[in-house]
């Protein structure tokens, strides 16, 4: 298989990003950019699939920079999917010039080639091709809030590239490779503080990404002040390319040592969830909800790393889908309800049981997918991770994952029972919109078909991440 | 299959519910209920082998749904409960009300029927749901802090047995045993002496809570005052036996040792539900919460008969479960029938109401006695089965036991004095309508038949019984 082949959906990306580009020379009118990035990203989702039904053994390229192999494929998927979901929640929105699709498009980019990474370059391309485009769009709609979001978002975002890149350069400086795949030879013999420094950095940079404690401060105002749309980007599709390359850079570099790292992952995934969901139970703001209730679900990822096992691995995969989905769906019903605003409170879903019942019923299957209640996909997903995490034989992840829940479940109980108060009779009914009408029903669909019927997902995932060294 | 149809026909009956017009969504929810009942009388009279096929093949889980002589008169319990709550719900409450007590319906019959512990922990969740949304939408001033308290002390309960529930499968596993969550191959499983407790303790909580036992019945108040009667009388006719089902279906056979180490710790905890029950029964003002309290003190009194660990003693608890089930829920109802008709449930605030409305005393009077287990009725026959198992070598609690049975007479016979007899109050009331007697008179026949036929019950409970404590007899146990 040649490179161009491996990677047709990332290059059919880009070539939808320049035909956008060149598009918008032509016509000013927004719609047309979004239509191609649509089709852009649909084209890419089939190359992606086709690829993943054949491709079963990794391929390697630019001396192990570029992994292609049905895990990258699988987060390819996921993160077009969210990238979709960005394009058709913000379709209505007036504020955004021609520029929206195109920047939404090199974001979804970075992302895919997070899933590739096979070195520290590629990693580090990923990480800001991802992270540079989010800064625009957080400011996108040109809001005092937006722009406080925004640069938030990219100082710390700067600060914790540097430290990342300065974790990488030590770990170069120690093993004298930048493949992760070298890594795990040297790792093996006796450790240098130099490595040390490298890992610890290098971790942190990533997990700044992924949001998890104690390096989420960002996530809440961040989400905040962004647009909805393009929160819900940054709430699944960041999420995606973050835990991605974690467990790519973990379980291919490290592989062969989990010595103090992966208890000391454990013990953060546990506080990420504690905390996260904690901090989620007082919130008013809906997206402030979400973005703690973000930090909670990226401390269940990390469960799956800290595993250090093949369940781990493949739980975190799967785990991905239901809380993207769910995210999909929360994040459409908070863009109807919002409508022009860009703020929506818990209150502001009062009565809409009442008004738009269907809206309300779809609302309720996503958040008790997010809170993890059988037939919704969130459910199977925390049950794969309990697995992962007592076949690793470690109970305290489990009990942790079970404490986050309860606490979760605090959070997302209040704004369902919000839809049934009385008190929002006066305020008018949102009314439903062609694109996120399509999210809704997709996130719903998916979410109680993974909840009822996940045995073909499971069976992608256990081919997706199938690393043969941790057999 | 015939369970399997039943289920189907509750989940498509919940959807159809929903889409009717509003004001026939009772009747139609009404037939299916009926449909249910005569799929459940085919049941009865050919059993047949439920279903077992691959759910997830990759971590061995199989959708098995069965039923024998333990949840055949569960699933019938569930029911006639669920019809008998129908045809006495307002049809003014709408069509998510019915969707939600079929859908009730569609995860109480999985949950007793199901024979693989993922599939019935996914019904064990499943039934929370429309009790939640029940408590939230149709319920007093204070729906709102129950319902949150209900799904969250139960999952919480639920989640520790998830784990529970993984570490038996991943413990059976080791060293080569295959992925498996199907009971009746957990039962061999040997655990390390180390991890059994835990794990123990990790089932326990979830089933105590939602018996519930003392000292976790903390949902049980609030949420049995606020739900309208209907749903208190499922609630506590069958969503508590659910709890107890949970003792004997599943940790009865896989920690049967660790039962019979801890058996007088168990017991003392049963038996402190049986005695707080009743005076909390004693002391209430509100007539509803007087049978709620009596209420969690039965279930202590069938929690003390599971944990006798002898044939007779979880004969008793199985008979008393349905004869309980049946009793508690009608009591409920005419309850309910009460309030609507005097706007309070305050027992000082009524007197002498059966001048105005005789029929409704003497159904009142029948579902009371019953409960205070009245000879004939079948709370004897049930109580009677676990003192007889209490007997052989626990006389303290018997004893005990048996004081309470005479405390039970006193509260509930406290509230029927209350209310309908003395001196004619002020307050005249409407005497149930010819439509509402001709549930309640099947209902009323079904527990008399059970108090003077309970060999219908227990000589088909009895093999599966037998079977299950002969099983357990090899892994050292004292029959």
């Amino acid at each position: 298989m040649s490179l161009f082949h491996a990677m047709l959906p990332e290059y059919i990306v880009v070539g939808f990003i320049l035909i956008s580009l060149l598009g918008n020379m032509l016509s000013r009118q927004r719609h047309v950019a979004s239509w191609l990035s649509l089709i852009g990203m649909l084209s890419a989702f089939g190359a992606s699939w086709n690829l993943w039904s054949y491709s079963l053994k990794p391929h390697m390229f630019v001396g192990g920079g570029v992994v292609v192999d049905n895990y990258s494929l699988f987060v390819n998927l996921l993160v077009l999917l969210a990238g979709l979901g960005t394009i058709l929640l913000g379709w209505r929105e007036k504020r955004w010039g021609t520029e929206f699709p195109v920047l939404v498009m090199l974001a979804v980019l970075g992302m895919m080639i997070l899933g590739l990474a096979g070195n520290t370059i590629t990693l580090f391309l990923g990480i800001e091709i991802l992270s540079l485009p989010l800064y625009i769009l957080a400011a996108s709609t040109h809001t005092a809030l937006g722009g406080e979001a925004a640069l938030k978002y990219l100082l710390l975002g700067a600060f914790s590239s540097g430290i990342l890149l300065f974790g990488l350069a030590l770990l170069y400086g120690a093993m004298g490779s930048l493949t992760f795949v070298t890594f795990a030879k040297t790792v093996a013999a006796p450790t240098s503080p130099l490595l040390w420094a490298g890992v610890v950095l290098s971790l942190v940079g990533i997990l700044f990404k992924l949001g998890v404690v104690p390096f989420h401060m960002w996530v809440p105002d961040v989400y905040e002040g962004s647009p909805t749309a393009v929160t819900q980007l940054m709430a699944f599709g960041t999420k995606v390319g973050a835990a991605a390359i974690l467990l790519r850079f973990m379980d291919f570099g490290f592989y062969a040592s989990p010595g103090w790292w992966g208890p000391a992952l454990g013990y953060l995934a546990v506080l990420t969830m504690i905390v996260g969901n904690l901090l989620a139970l007082p919130q008013k703001d809906l997206k402030r909800l979400f973005a703690y209730s973000g930090i909670g679900h990226a401390g269940f990822l990390l469960i799956g790393v800290a595993t250090h096992n093949l369940d781990g691995a493949r739980a975190l995969l799967f785990y991905l889908l239901p809380y993207g989905l769910a995210v999909l769906g929360a994040f459409a019903v908070l863009s109807l309800v919002a409508g022009d605003r860009d703020q929506v409170s818990v209150a502001d879903l009062s009565g809409l049981a009442k008004k738009r019942p269907v809206m309300a019923a779809f609302f309720i299957v996503v958040m008790l997918s997010f809170a993890g209640i059988p037939l919704t996909g969130g459910f199977v997903g925390k049950f794969f991770l309990l697995q992962a995490a007592l076949f690793a034989n470690q109970p305290g992840l489990a009990i942790g994952l079970v404490l986050g829940t309860v606490l979760g479940l605090g959070a997302y109980l209040r704004p369902v029972q919000a839809l049934f108060s009385a008190d929002g009779d006066d305020q008018v009914a949102p009314n439903w919109t062609v694109g996120s009408a399509v999210v809704l029903v997709v996130a719903v669909i998916g979410t109680i078909g993974l909840g009822v019927y996940p045995t073909p997902i499971v069976h992608m995932v256990n081919q997706s991440a199938n690393f043969f060294w941790l057999h | 299959m015939l369970v399997v149809w039943l289920m189907v026909v509750a989940l498509a009956g919940s959807l159809v519910t929903l889409v009717v017009p509003r004001q026939s969504a009772k009747t139609v929810a009404a037939i299916l209920g009926g449909i249910v009942v005569a799929l459940y009388i085919g049941l009865l009279v050919h059993p047949g082998q439920g279903v077992n096929v691959a759910w997830i093949p990759a971590w061995g889980i199989r959708f098995h749904l069965g039923s024998d002589g333990l949840s055949l008169f569960l699933i019938g319990l569930t029911v006639v409960l669920t019809e008998v709550a129908i045809l006495a719900s307002k049809p003014e409450w709408g069509r998510v009300y019915f969707f939600w007590i079929l859908f009730l319906e569609f995860g109480s019959l999985g949950l007793f029927s199901a024979l693989d512990l993922f599939l019935f922990y996914i019904f064990w969740e499943v039934v929370l749901i429309p009790i939640f949304f029940l408590l939230t939408s149709w319920s007093g001033p204070k729906g709102r802090q129950a319902a949150m308290k209900w799904l969250i002390m139960n999952l919480f309960g639920s989640l520790f047995m998830l784990i529970g529930i993984v570490a038996v499968a991943v413990i059976h596993t080791q060293p080569f045993g295959p992925l498996t969550f199907e009971i009746s191959q957990l039962v061999h499983l040997h655990m390390d002496a180390r991890v059994t407790p835990w794990v123990f303790a990790a089932f326990f909580l979830a089933f105590a809570i939602k018996a519930p036992l003392w000292p976790f019945h903390g949902w049980m108040p609030d949420a049995y005052r606020e739900a309208p009667a209907p749903v208190t009388a499922l609630l506590s006719g069958v969503m508590s036996k659910a709890g107890v089902y949970g003792f004997l279906r599943i940790m009865l056979p896989l920690f049967f040792p660790e039962f019979v180490r801890y058996e007088t710790g168990l017991l003392i905890f049963a038996v402190i539900g049986l005695v707080y029950g009743a005076f909390m029964a004693l002391r209430q003002t509100d007539m509803k919460m007087v049978t709620a309290y009596a209420s969690l003190s039965h279930i202590g009194m069938i929690a003390l008969g599971i944990f006798t660990l002898t044939r007779v003693g979880i004969l008793g608890a199985t008979f008393q479960m349905v004869a309980h089930g049946l009793m508690v829920g009608g009591l409920f109802i005419i309850l309910g029938f009460l309030e609507q008709r005097t706007g309070t449930r305050d027992i000082s605030a009524m007197r002498g109401l059966n001048a105005s409305a005789p029929r409704l005393a003497a159904y009142f009077l029948f579902f009371a006695l019953a409960t205070l287990g009245l000879p004939g009725l079948p709370g004897f026959v049930g109580e009677y089965l676990i003192i007889q198992g209490l007997v052989v070598h626990h006389v303290v609690f018997a004893v005990i036991a048996i004081i309470v049975l005479v405390m039970a007479a006193w509260y509930m016979l406290r509230v029927f004095q209350g209310v309908m007899q003395g001196p004619e109050g002020t307050k005249q009331i409407a005497d149930l309508k010819a439509g509402q007697i001709w549930w309640i008179v099947p209902l009323a026949g079904l527990v008399l038949l059970l108090g003077v036929w309970p060999n219908g019950l227990t000589s088909h409970a009895v093999p599966s019984l037998y079977h299950a404590v002969h099983l357990l007899a090899g892994k050292g146990g004292s029959v």
